[in-house]
């Protein structure tokens, strides 16, 4: 079970005060009433749930300022959401907190082909980029699964990924720039237009920061020209162990596919049943490959794909004829989640990452706990960079099964870590994933951590309670206040 | 100037625990190839971590290396290229920039200068390719961030946080970085033209969906070149040259291979042009569109050679170190956007003049914040961006 910071009682007494400073500074947008705040009791972490004390929803980053200052003067804490899509909970709201919404700004504000990048608000929807520069033969590379509904602000929160990260990289590698509102209400644009910044690289920090460190109110995001051929190979296996020496073997060769997905035989089972994509139903394991680029380019990695992949055991190696038939074999992978449903009502979806190498050792090891817990569960795999996801369903009327399947999640993330791998690839550790930090980080080093929070927000108002284990004052961590640019008594010497 | 070497990383962080609680700070060397990029660092002790050199895990079918921090650039090529891998980032040797030997520059340093090439167009800055690194603090302690492997949300991203930031955040131990694989075969179209021309030119090939890896103009006495690099395996290039002679036919374009390819990308890399002598040498980052356009303004009759790179996103120029320069391209990057970094000067102008693009109020308190979060009490590289940091 997660824990969230106990709620100020002070701050829940003050609540009609709150709502009538916030309706000063966005008169259509506040929402106070119960039924209504239902909607914003939690994110895609359905498991848990929190009623926010009071939701605003700001058209304005003038208005985002204004709520910031606003709370950082009154001390009230306040939790950033974009469209809620987090599967780790990172927008759960605080009883005691504002709910900042950021669904209304939602305009793309510039498109600059000759720089090649799109300036956004953050409430803009990360699939409505790539639509708005299609025409012209564009796309915004970063595509996670979520992305009909996902927003560009939480996809920075977040440093999104997706299913092309090993080629074109997670949203980092995509993000040029971000104005970023201060939780005292000052705005922080860092990188633009241009390549980086003069000082220190704090958009790095600030994209993947969970809401922690500031509220982005634009975006300016990297396009890419399409490549004119895209192609999809659907390779079959007997083996889990072939599949994953055929991973190995295409990256060795020098060749990064556009994408490379995995299934295990549940997986591929449950998708045949749900969506029939037509895989090869003897199949220990599938790959799903695309390679992308000029049409010399594709050929060749394409039959070089081929060629290690029958090397390597491959009991067929499929070229897929025509979109149709690309479209049907990526309809499985993309209905993976939703093929749980017919499993079991629930799903936990595990998010870690592994040295691809340890990838058979660690099927085998899930395999065996999902015995052990009595739980099915299913693989499906970012191979070419090694971001697991294990789905374990479960139903949660049966009484102790969630309690039981986050056992069995929090084993398999403890194991990616044991194997050289990390808790967390693409969905963040929000609160789902916070009480396993110590697996990867000693407490000094989730001390330098928070210490950069408090650089940003020493009150530690802005999503509080998300990503570390214990919440820290930051007068605890030892951190110097600064006040325009001066140390408290500067001139002593400090022990 | 007393020098302090630690074996390993242990050493070092008892080196610098020692040091805050005597409040004797450090200059950080490795290399010591790039020791006058900065401001001068208002240090009497020397922190020499040479020693924390060589290679702890390279795992080539992973795409994945993890190296000690000092480790030579040059070691880590050579032992990449056994595998038919690279560093993605293109690293720069800035050494002779400064007076130094070429080939001395360590991992360590080029991180923290972010020194990457022209490839970034395609691939991203240093910070794009380390995904882990161990460091010291400021108080003296190790710490661990980032991972092993390529894909990796689990807490701050500090690895990126260290790549440019001069080492006033933490003494580099252990880097870990993705390295990508070497191309079968490099090719670079070059075309003979105006500024303005070769400007437009390599912008329209950047809108190309050729994966282009380098795009840089260089003047000459006349007409200067527009280099457009594509890299793949040999049928693909081949297309890619292909469908770039097509779209610049009007243009007088050559292609060039093998070592040549490789060599005109490298020197505007390393700035070749201007390693000779010691002359005063700024980079300004606009963006792309606002390239000739800032050349134009920033340029003078006292103008000594330019090159240009990321298709206009960078220029190199020789332009003086003095408080008029800087506040003429300070006036650019406010119009158009971007930083303005004297590069290379005499140390009275390094002490004296803002050697990186001057932050707003609201920047620099929070730059102030952060390295009070790293180095409270001000031992790793002390002025060196900025005073007090």
């Amino acid at each position: 079970m997660i824990t969230l910071p106990p709620p100020e009682p002070k701050t829940l007494a003050r609540r009609a005060e709150i709502a009538g400073a916030l309706k000063r500074i966005v008169p259509d947008g506040v929402i106070g009433d119960e039924a209504s705040l239902t909607a914003f009791d939690c994110d895609a972490l359905t498991a848990y749930r929190q009623r926010p004390l009071l939701c605003v929803l700001p058209e304005t980053a003038d208005q985002v300022a204004a709520i910031l200052n606003y709370a950082g003067r009154e001390n009230v804490r306040v939790v950033p959401r974009g469209a809620g899509t987090s599967l780790s909970g990172g927008a759960l709201p605080l009883a005691d907190g504002i709910l900042l919404g950021l669904s209304r700004m939602s305009r793309i504000l510039d498109i600059d082909y000759e720089n090649r990048c799109v300036v956004v608000q953050p409430g803009v929807t990360n699939a409505s980029v790539t639509r708005a520069v299609q025409g012209r033969g564009f796309y915004y590379a970063p595509d996670p699964s979520s992305q009909i509904a996902c927003t560009i602000g939480g996809n920075v929160a977040e440093n999104s990924g997706g299913i092309h990260c090993l080629k074109y990289g997670l949203t980092t590698q995509n993000l040029m720039g971000v104005e970023l509102v201060l939780m005292n209400g000052e705005r922080l644009p860092l990188g633009g237009k241009h390549a980086g910044d003069g000082g220190l690289d704090l958009l790095s920090v600030v994209c993947g920061s969970e809401g922690m460190l500031g509220v982005v109110t634009e975006a300016t995001l990297r396009i890419l020209p399409k490549p004119p051929v895209s192609r999809t190979l659907l390779i079959a296996f007997s083996h889990v162990r072939a599949a994953g020496e055929t991973v190995a073997a295409i990256i060795a060769a020098g060749i990064i596919p556009a994408a490379l997905e995995f299934m295990d035989r549940r997986c591929i089972e449950a998708v045949e049943a749900f969506c029939a994509p037509n895989y090869p139903r003897d199949a220990e394991a599938i790959l799903i490959g695309e390679i992308d680029g000029m049409p010399a380019e594709v050929d060749y990695e394409a039959q070089a794909i081929g060629e290690i992949a029958r090397a390597h055991g491959a009991t067929s190696v499929r070229d897929c004829v025509d979109e149709a038939d690309r479209a049907r074999v990526w309809s499985g992978r993309k209905a993976a989640f939703g093929a749980m449903g017919r499993l079991e009502p629930d799903m936990l979806c595990m998010d870690g990452t592994i040295p691809r190498k340890k990838l058979p050792d660690v099927l085998e090891r899930i395999s065996e706990l999902s015995e052990h817990y009595g739980l099915v569960c299913c693989n499906v795999f970012h191979a070419g960079d090694g971001n697991l996801h294990p789905l374990i369903v479960f139903d949660c009327m049966s009484p102790g099964a969630l309690e039981k399947a986050e056992t069995f999640g929090a084993d398999i993330l403890k194991l990616c870590v044991a194997m050289g791998g990390v808790l967390t690839g693409e969905h963040g550790v929000g609160v789902e994933k916070k009480a396993l930090m110590g697996e990867m980080f000693s407490d000094i080093d989730l001390a330098q951590q928070e210490r950069l929070k408090c650089a940003f927000d020493g009150q530690g108002l802005l999503n509080p309670g998300k990503v570390f284990p214990t919440l820290h004052a930051c007068v605890e961590l030892g951190r110097m206040h600064v006040k325009d640019g001066r140390l408290p008594f500067a001139n002593l010497p400090r022990m | 100037m007393p020098s302090v070497s630690p074996l390993n990383e242990a050493e070092a962080a008892d080196a610098v625990r020692e040091a805050a609680q005597t409040n004797s700070p450090f200059e950080i060397v490795a290399g010591g190839t790039k020791r006058d990029y900065g401001r001068p660092v208002t240090a009497e002790a020397v922190l020499d971590v040479s020693a924390l050199s060589g290679i702890v895990k390279y795992e080539p079918e992973e795409l994945v290396l993890t190296v000690r921090a000092a480790t030579p650039i040059s070691e880590i090529n050579a032992v990449l290229a056994e595998k038919k891998q690279m560093l993605g980032f293109e690293p720069c040797d800035w050494g002779p920039l400064f007076g130094a030997q070429a080939g001395r520059a360590t991992l360590g340093g080029v991180v923290a200068t972010n020194a990457c090439g022209s490839r970034r167009v395609k691939a991203g800055a240093v910070r794009d390719h380390v995904i882990g690194c161990r460091f010291v603090n400021g108080k003296g302690e190790v710490i661990k961030a980032g991972g092993h492997v390529i894909k990796n949300v689990t807490g701050f991203d500090l690895p990126k946080l260290m790549c440019g930031a001069f080492g006033t955040l933490g003494v580099l131990t252990e880097i870990t970085l993705r390295v990508s694989p070497l191309p079968e075969r490099v090719a670079v179209l070059a075309i003979t033209c105006e500024p303005e021309t070769g400007f437009r030119l390599l912008r329209e090939a950047a809108k190309l969906p050729l994966d282009v890896s380098g795009l840089a103009y260089v003047p000459a006495e006349r007409l200067g070149t527009s280099y457009i690099r594509v890299e793949g395996a040999q049928t693909a290039v081949a297309q890619k040259l292909a469908e770039l002679q097509k779209r610049f036919a009007g243009q007088s374009g050559k292609p060039l291979d093998g070592a040549a390819a490789q060599e005109c990308f490298r020197a505007i890399g390393d700035g070749a042009s201007f390693a000779d002598g010691r002359s005063d040498l700024w980079r300004l980052c606009v963006p792309a569109t606002s390239a000739p356009e800032a050349l134009l303004a920033a340029r003078t009759e006292k103008t000594g050679p330019w090159c240009a790179d990321w298709a206009g996103g960078l220029l190199w120029l020789g332009l003086p170190a003095d408080a008029d320069t800087a506040m003429r391209l300070r006036s650019l990057t406010a119009r158009f956007g971007g930083h303005a970094t004297l590069m290379r000067a005499g140390p009275e102008a390094r002490a004296e003049l803002a050697l990186f693009e001057p932050e707003t109020k609201t920047r620099a308190a929070i730059t102030q914040s952060v390295k009070a979060a790293f180095d409270p009490k001000h031992i790793l590289n002390p002025g060196r961006m900025f005073e007090g940091i």
